[in-house]
């Protein structure tokens, strides 16, 4: 009798702490769309916003969607996040497939130089790089910044492709290079296919780390038109309007958030782990 | 490169075999070095740049006339707001990651829902987080006092004193991030063979002597790598500080931000930004450091 007592007691602890968690994560989303879909009198500009909304108004998204910046700045939010993407397959499969045929010391070490770059803070790369970028006649460029978002995706989506060429035997290498096909043949007819799903993840990634970023797109873009990110840290930020910026947050979010619960599986834990353990 | 050196026959043999001999080293090393090119070109070199632009002025070619200004600013007090919200973002990220992975090692109903649900601030961009954030806890008004006012509270400034909007910002800080931390350890448990607990259960160990003596000595490698991983991001906090609390603690990002935008303060932007990097770079020294021994 006790023992019931007590199981039922942990259990009644357990989904205590998982509503109060749930509550904790889900209710700032909640507020995104609430700050999108509900005129602006009841929420950013009310003494005391109503935490449930008295009506629902469509008014907010339209006037964001037409609004003079709106499409430019998609247009290059998408620009860069599909630069972003191919150069981190570009460099990161060639990197994975070569970390992953490398002895443990040497990869170690290796990955240990990708880890710090990721550890790097993104404003303390970004002035000097605006020094160059001038120079170049790069500065404000689509591509100057997908460049620099790279440095935050590449380990990243590395360190994922270097898990899944692991995961392939040995053999099936030897067998194609056997029966005559040379190394880089044999990588991108043979394996690259059979990690297809890593490789996917991995694009989705990048791509997603750059359509969230803004530290580098702010200080290496030219802002005419900024990225989606960058609008909505002027616009809340006394350059531009607020009540737009609740709009923005939303259609931002909405992508992300679904690629985020399809890429549930490949956030992988032991992937970041290999970043420090090599 | 090695063999005895000096005769002819060494040196016209040593390329060949050393080729044949590490064959196997050098093909996949190539494979790695436009990666390398590339993060040299675009992080190191940048980050050296930073530090040599810093002892710079637009007159003078070495000075430290950049850190002394940043000194009469108040570079102390940014040093110390930035030490601070890492150190307390960090704490309760790890607190809320660990608990919340320990959530998902149990059954319960809607378990899987509740998994997607506690990723999903990885997908909202940080400065979506932080704006969210800033209507959540502004001054006055917002949505935390409009549920203190349904328990009759009275509205809180979550703005000031300093210390406040700190804790604000160490908030919406780690409702962003945490979620790396629940993958990481979430990874880890799930490496910790379950007859282990058996063999602790069996010898009368109860949940909390299983959780101290068998989960945490088993964790403690992928403990350490979030703590790493995210205390390294936790120094970078820029939007959330400047976004939600305009006029508040002033973090080194924040510093390395305003005096950029000043085109009149350039350099002093570097000086702050390679004072970052310093701080930043001790971190790191002391993760290889750990991870190194690890292994």
């Amino acid at each position: 009798m006790t023992k019931r007592r007590k199981i039922t007691a942990s259990r009644v602890g357990l989904y205590l702490a998982v509503i109060v968690t749930s509550v904790f994560v889900a209710f700032p989303i909640y507020i995104i769309f609430l700050l999108a879909l509900v005129p602006t009198k009841y929420t950013i500009y009310s003494a005391r916003p109503p935490l449930i909304p008295p009506t629902i108004s469509f008014v907010e998204l339209q006037a964001a969607i037409s609004s003079p910046g709106f499409a430019g700045a998609v247009s290059l939010s998408l620009e860069v996040a599909f630069m972003v993407g191919g150069l981190a397959l570009a460099i990161g499969i060639p990197t994975a497939y070569g970390l992953s045929r490398l002895g443990s010391r040497l990869a170690y070490g290796l990955t240990t130089v990708l880890f710090v770059v990721n550890m790097m803070p993104s404003i303390t790369i970004a002035i000097p790089l605006t020094v160059p970028f001038i120079k170049y006649g790069l500065y404000g460029s689509p591509i100057s910044i997908a460049l620099a978002q790279e440095l935050l995706a590449l380990p990243i989506t590395t360190f994922l492709l270097v898990g899944a060429f692991q995961s392939l035997p040995r053999e099936i290498e030897q067998q194609a290079r056997v029966d005559g096909a040379n190394r880089a043949t044999a990588i991108y007819r043979i394996l690259v296919p059979l990690i297809a799903p890593a490789i996917v993840a991995s694009f989705l990634l990048a791509w997603m780390l750059s359509w969230d970023e803004s530290t580098f797109a702010l200080i290496l873009g030219n802002l005419n038109p900024p990225t989606l990110p960058v609008l909505i840290f002027l616009s809340v930020t006394g350059r531009g309007n607020p009540t737009l910026a609740v709009a923005f947050s939303l259609i931002a979010t909405i992508p992300v958030v679904i690629l985020t619960v399809l890429l549930q599986k490949y956030l992988r834990g032991e992937d970041l782990a290999s970043g420090i353990r090599g | 490169m090695t063999g005895p050196p000096g005769t002819l026959a060494a040196r016209a043999g040593a390329p060949r075999s050393f080729w044949s001999r590490h064959r196997e080293t050098i093909v996949p090393f190539l494979f790695v070095v436009p990666a390398l090119i590339y993060v040299g070109a675009f992080a190191f070199y940048p980050a050296y740049d930073a530090i040599a632009l810093s002892f710079r002025t637009p007159i003078l070619s070495f000075t430290t006339y950049n850190y002394q200004s940043l000194v009469g600013e108040g570079l102390y007090s940014w040093v110390e707001a930035t030490l601070i919200v890492t150190a307390g973002a960090l704490a309760l990220q790890f607190g809320l990651g660990l608990g919340i992975a320990t959530l998902l090692t149990q059954t319960f109903r809607g378990k899987a829902v509740y998994g997607a649900l506690m990723i999903l601030p990885i997908g909202i961009a940080t400065v979506v987080g932080a704006y969210t954030f800033s209507q959540i806890l502004p001054p006055q008004g917002g949505y935390a006092n409009s549920i203190l006012a349904l328990f009759g509270a009275a509205p809180v400034d979550w703005t000031s004193p300093n210390s406040m909007a700190i804790l604000s910002v160490i908030l919406a800080d780690s409702w962003k991030n945490f979620a790396l931390v629940v993958i990481i350890l979430v990874a880890g448990y799930a490496s910790i063979p379950r007859t282990l607990y058996l063999a602790a259960a069996i010898d009368g160990a109860g949940p909390i002597r299983r959780f101290l003596y068998v989960t945490l000595p088993n964790l403690r490698g992928y403990i350490v790598i979030a703590l790493l991983i995210r205390g390294a991001q936790e120094f970078n906090i820029f939007q959330v500080a400047y976004v939600m609390i305009p006029g508040g603690p002033t973090l080194l990002t924040v510093a390395v931000y305003s005096n950029w935008e000043d085109v009149s303060t350039f350099y002093q932007a570097t000086a702050a930004a390679a004072i970052l990097l310093g701080i930043i770079s001790i971190f790191i020294v002391a993760v290889i450091l750990i991870g190194g021994r690890r292994r």
